[in-house]
């Protein structure tokens, strides 16, 4: 079942609000925010993104109409003791090799979505932009809000 | 008795003695068979359970802290009850979703009436921010059922340190002081109901919803 697979490729111009900044050569796959409790402040959006060209692409960010800040995000892990601890890292760019993939998934790397001015709800949209370098790309997204990954 | 004397009354009794042997050697064959199958049946289920098992079960720490409405709390008071558990804290964007999305789906797996004797818990490390008003706000959203805990530094300090948890708050220079990341274990603690830690999870196996149900199932049949 395929069928809230959020597919989007980049040349298809509906989805693209800025005239200046160009679209990155990427494929956007299975992309969802979480739906999260009332007392939380931060979210996060997981999506595959695919690099369709000869150069490698860093993911350096994004924003959000529903949040402060967005930022690439690292999911750490250390042992102490011989227990693993998990922790996260804001990290300045996530980097995809040419014709690789980066999946950000639940408990790996991911996007993360704070200050959160909004919640919104399983079934929403959410507009988010993420922007890639080298050059000044960016696309904009619609993403379906969700409580767990999309089937 | 003589030799004779024996021998004539077996025959008076009409017993004969081949036969007996024979029936008491198939009859203890039987028995030993019986209870090799049901030990070996007994340690392929224990092999069987998902979780890390302790051996030996340990006595599980009785941490005392504050519930999402502020009423005092002891893990003791839940005797009887299978306990499931996790450290976290509120602003955990990823980690703690994930594992208390997982909870909601383990516990909505299980039938009402097992339901009513599990329980799960959430621990904040994260006194400064996590009041029980916020726990409140936040708990709730995964099961009505779960309960939300928190404590000063001490009590949480003391909880972790038990069951071999580790936390650490990280802070960015120049930002908000309200604004930082808690690294911390992202396991799940499994407590029977007579209060023996039984096992842990780590993050990754709380994703497989029916082992763990099976696993909460065998140790509410094992009472």
């Amino acid at each position: 079942m395929r069928a809230k697979t959020l597919c989007i490729t980049v040349l298809s111009t509906g989805l693209l609000s800025t005239a200046s900044a160009e679209p990155p050569p990427v494929q956007i796959t299975n992309a969802w925010i979480r739906e999260v409790a009332p007392a939380a402040t931060d979210t996060a959006a997981y999506m595959k993104i695919r690099n369709l060209s000869q150069t490698a692409l860093e993911l350096v960010g994004g924003s959000s109409t529903i949040a402060g800040k967005v930022e690439p995000m690292i999911t750490t892990k250390q042992t102490r003791n011989g227990h693993e601890v998990l922790g996260m890292e804001t990290v300045p760019r996530l980097t995809i090799p040419s014709g690789g993939t980066l999946e950000l998934k639940p408990g790996g790397n991911h996007i993360m979505i704070m200050g959160l001015t909004f919640h919104p709800k399983e079934g929403d949209q959410v507009k988010l932009t993420l922007k890639f370098a080298p050059g000044d790309h960016q696309i904009d997204l619609q993403i379906p809000v969700s409580k767990e990954p999309p089937k | 008795m003589s030799e004779r004397t024996l021998s004539s009354f077996f025959k008076v009794q009409g017993i004969n003695w081949r036969m007996v042997f024979t029936a008491c050697a198939i009859a203890l064959t039987i028995l030993i068979a019986f209870f090799l199958s049901r030990y070996t049946a007994y340690r392929k289920a224990q092999e069987q359970f998902y979780g890390q098992v302790l051996e030996p079960a340990q006595d599980s720490y009785d941490f005392r802290l504050v519930d999402q409405n502020g009423k005092a709390f002891q893990l003791n008071q839940l005797r009887g009850k299978v306990v499931l558990f996790s450290f976290g804290y509120t602003h955990c964007p990823d980690v703690c979703p994930t594992t208390l999305t997982d909870f909601g789906k383990i516990y909505r797996a299980l039938s009402e009436n097992d339901r009513k004797q599990v329980q799960v818990l959430f621990i904040s490390v994260d006194s400064r921010r996590d009041s029980p008003e916020t726990l409140k706000n936040y708990i709730p959203y995964f099961d009505a059922s779960f309960l939300g805990l928190t404590g000063d530094k001490e009590q949480i300090q003391e909880a972790t340190k038990a069951y071999g948890a580790s936390y650490e708050f990280v802070h960015h220079p120049g930002e908000d002081p309200d604004v930082y990341f808690v690294n911390h274990s992202a396991y799940a603690y499994l407590i029977d109901p007579a209060g023996k830690w039984k096992a842990i999870y780590d993050f990754d196996q709380l994703r497989e919803t029916e082992k763990v149900v099976a696993d909460i199932r065998r140790v509410l049949k094992s009472r």
